[in-house]
């Protein structure tokens, strides 16, 4: 009886103050700046001429660190939703992030690509725009997988030396972004290997919950992927989010992949990611050694 | 710098909300069901709700063209109609029909006179813009066609394997076509002089079990930017990112061909079935391109 009086109180507790149980997850000093810590440099393009998504623009970012040396190759890593990983004053803050395990030689050098889903523009401007976030994260197939390899990169790489090494070559996103990633690495493991997964949508807006089934009867690929996920994520018309990812966990268990899963209290944001993202750049990245 | 900043936050604003999810339960009312509003037909099509409400449709071996009034009762409306498929009302009160008995596209007046603006063209359906502007899908030669307001028509698009259903958004920009064959609906941006751009499967539908293509035919469209879309599965609809939404389920067991919302306050879906039509309540409420400005 005091027991279950004892977990009302808690429950109600809970429900007044609407953290349903969310831990706070704060930003450590890896994710601020630091004096002495080189800064790389963030720059702003914009690609208009897609051929694989036809009528999109978009924007993106580069980030290349200070210890960019043009006469090696660099490693690189590409986030979706670019923009939000991108800013110094978001939830992740990624070239804040760079510099620091950069800076410490807990990661490689490495160039930040942040891009930004598509938009095909309306005709008119009264008119509303064919939004394409979901057809191009959400879809199944290397349809994205190619629009990287054959419109982004490229682009990058008239720029910048880029490295081959498909395990020196990284790829992340939040939501229907994580899902993307996840596919990109799955449909061309040649030349992406490392997955960052924050709050994931490996559910079926347009199939993906399938990934779960299909990892365990699929000759395992050699991805490493870390998922972060919180228990108070989404539960809708799509999917369950946390029960979602911990399918994938456990498929990717079952399948021997090297995999790193991390559940966490929040809701379908970036606040636990942001928090966690210096130790899980760091897992990710652990014992890569650059070729050459 | 600032203003590229605002109008990044801004445009990242839709991205990062999850409130556009449009589940069943945003359309259905809890006990409304399915209707019968009439049966006894042999080909049912071409559904269209006119500015009162009223839902006209043909029965299409019978040559025949029904009105369903607001209070139900189904009336005669034409009694040759000449195989007319595809219907819709456009400004001016007209209804618009492709008249395949005949390979004209026409509008009727409010006496069931026809009016001939198109000739030599197998319309299978169509759709018609707040300008008069005409577009309509021919099956046999695989091409979507464009009549302008001053009835000056031209092939806009050649190659979707067995196009059928075609509607526009609620801002009349965007054009989409049901492939009766696939898996996908295919969305066109609308360019000023009336062509089609940028086409690209931005829906893909449910398929069912043992079918090869998805059945997809009539299509319709919401206050909310949904759309409707006649299939083997049942009635689908997708939300404005492109995403499947909810599956309503088909009454009976011929397939649903077209869709459209009518009725006084364009709360409700009406449906054709083969040799019926049925009419369904819901929270939606419906677009008629005419009404806009």
């Amino acid at each position: 009886m005091r027991l279950l009086l004892t977990t009302a109180l808690l429950l109600v507790g809970c429900f007044l103050t609407g953290s349903k149980g969310a831990e706070q997850y704060t930003l450590g000093p890896d994710s601020q700046r630091q004096e002495g810590v080189p800064r790389g440099q963030v720059t702003q393009h914009e690609l208009t001429d897609s051929q694989v998504y036809p009528g999109t623009v978009r924007d993106y970012w580069v980030y290349v660190p200070e210890q960019y040396d043009a006469a090696k190759p660099a490693c690189l890593m590409v986030f979706q939703d670019g923009g939000n990983y991108a800013k110094e004053d978001g939830q992740f803050r990624v070239p804040i992030v760079f510099d620091n395990l950069i800076h410490k030689g807990d990661m490689p050098v490495t160039l930040g690509i942040f891009i930004n889903p598509g938009v095909i523009p309306p005709s008119s401007p009264t008119a509303v725009a064919r939004r394409n976030r979901s057809f191009e994260y959400d879809s199944l197939g290397d349809q994205y997988a190619t629009f990287l390899l054959n419109e982004i990169l490229p682009a990058v790489s008239k720029d910048y030396n880029l490295t081959t090494d498909p395990d020196g070559r990284a790829i992340g996103g939040i939501s229907s972004g994580g899902i993307c990633a996840w596919t990109v690495a799955w449909e061309r493991p040649e030349a992406f290997r490392k997955v960052l997964s924050h709050v994931g949508s490996f559910t079926n807006i347009r199939g993906g919950h399938v990934y779960a089934a299909m990892i365990r009867k699929t000759d395992p690929k050699p991805i490493r992927v870390f998922l972060q996920e919180g228990e108070n994520d989404l539960d809708n018309l799509h999917g369950n989010w946390p029960l979602a990812n911990r399918q994938m966990a456990a498929s990717l268990k079952f399948a021997g992949y090297d995999y790193k899963f991390v559940m966490g209290t929040e809701g379908h944001n970036g606040k636990h990611g942001g928090a966690i993202l210096p130790e899980s750049l760091r897992w990710l990245w652990r014992d890569y050694k650059p070729q050459n | 710098m600032l203003n590229r900043t605002v109008l990044f936050v801004l445009l990242l604003l839709p991205v990062m909300t999850q409130g556009q999810d449009m589940p069943l339960s945003d359309v259905l009312i809890e006990g409304e069901a399915w209707e019968l509003v009439g049966e006894g037909f042999k080909f049912t099509e071409g559904p269209a709700v006119d500015a009162v409400g009223n839902v006209f449709f043909t029965d299409v071996p019978s040559d025949k063209i029904y009105k369903v009034g607001l209070d139900g009762a189904v009336t005669t409306f034409v009694d040759e109609s000449h195989r007319t498929s595809g219907m819709i009302f456009g400004p001016n009160g007209k209804l618009y029909g492709c008249r395949r008995g005949l390979k004209q596209i026409v509008t009727y007046d409010e006496r069931g006179n026809a009016t001939v603006i198109a000739e030599n063209v197998d319309g299978n359906d169509l759709v018609v813009n707040r300008e008069g502007g005409v577009y309509f899908t021919e099956p046999s030669t695989q091409q979507i066609w464009y009549i302008s307001p001053s009835t000056e028509k031209r092939v806009v698009d050649h190659g979707i394997e067995k196009l059928n259903g075609i509607i526009l958004w609620p801002d009349q920009r965007t054009l989409v076509v049901a492939d009766t064959a696939g898996e996908n609906l295919w969305a066109f941006r609308i360019e000023d002089d009336g062509s089609l751009r940028y086409k690209q499967p931005y829906y893909t539908m449910r398929l069912t079990r043992g079918q090869e293509g998805s059945g997809a035919d009539g299509l319709t469209v919401d206050t909310m930017g949904r759309l409707y879309v006649a299939t083997h599965a049942g009635l689908q609809f997708f939300d404005t990112q492109g995403r499947i939404s909810g599956v309503i389920a088909n009454p009976n067991d011929k397939r649903i061909s077209n869709v459209t919302f009518g009725g006084e306050k364009l709360d409700t879906l009406f449906i054709t079935c083969g040799n019926r039509v049925f009419r369904r309540k819901t929270q939606a409420t419906g677009i008629r391109f005419f009404d806009a400005e």
